[in-house]
């Protein structure tokens, strides 16, 4: 099963939306919250990130999504380092919905690139 | 020999303390997803393809409201059934 990785600048919209994803999802798929910076507060880390990712991982793949500008840049990274045999890519996303349907994707069983794409076509789901 | 139903169709009722929101929806779309055959449900003026988790949220189906779930291929009465049975029993 993919798993997902949320990196946020937050460590509470991380989590908050690890819980709702996690809630349409089922308890099966592995959904990581990475956010905040290396000293808790607002921020990046690389660190966290890394290690969420290596917790997502169960040989099928993995998504990476991320809310704003740095948190895109340090999953970027952390790409070229990503040395597991499964491969793990960066959604195009908007953070909530794509992590929502990206989830429920996961849940049923579905390839890493379906993953994806459920996380990329959530641009297209209108509120209104 | 009998011919194959490629198409079948259900209107239900939500019970009336669940919405299909949250928990609910994800139940029922991780369901549809598992058919070959493609589903529409619609509720009100509102109709959403049955495997998308937003669309299926965007359809605001409160408590208690109906719901019609309409299939096409060649697994469609045995899909509609099922979500039939998610329908009626999800908490």
């Amino acid at each position: 099963m993919v798993g997902i990785v949320l990196i946020s600048h937050s460590a509470e919209l991380a989590e908050g939306c690890r819980e709702l994803a996690a809630q349409v999802a089922g308890d099966d798929v592995r959904i990581e919250a990475a956010g905040g910076g290396p000293d808790g507060r607002l921020g990046t880390s690389g660190d966290l990130v890394s290690a969420a990712m290596v917790r997502a991982d169960t040989g099928d793949g993995v998504l990476l999504l991320g809310d704003l500008g740095s948190s895109i840049l340090t999953a970027r990274h952390l790409l070229d380092d990503w040395s597991s045999t499964s491969s793990a890519r960066i959604a195009d996303a908007p953070f909530v919905e794509g992590a929502l349907a990206a989830a429920v994707t996961a849940a049923v069983g579905a390839s890493l690139d379906d993953v994806v794409k459920a996380a990329e076509d959530a641009w297209g789901a209108h509120k209104l | 020999m009998r011919g194959v139903p490629t198409s079948s169709e259900l209107c239900i009722q939500l019970p009336a303390d669940v919405a299909l929101h949250a928990r609910p929806a994800g139940l029922f779309v991780r369901l549809a997803m598992g058919f070959q055959c493609a589903i529409k449900i619609t509720c009100g003026d509102r109709e959403a393809d049955a495997k998308s988790l937003l669309a299926v949220l965007g359809l605001g189906a409160d408590g208690g409201s109906t719901v019609r779930v309409r299939a096409d291929g060649a697994d469609a009465e045995t899909a509609v059934r099922a979500l039939e049975n998610c329908l009626r029993t999800i908490r």
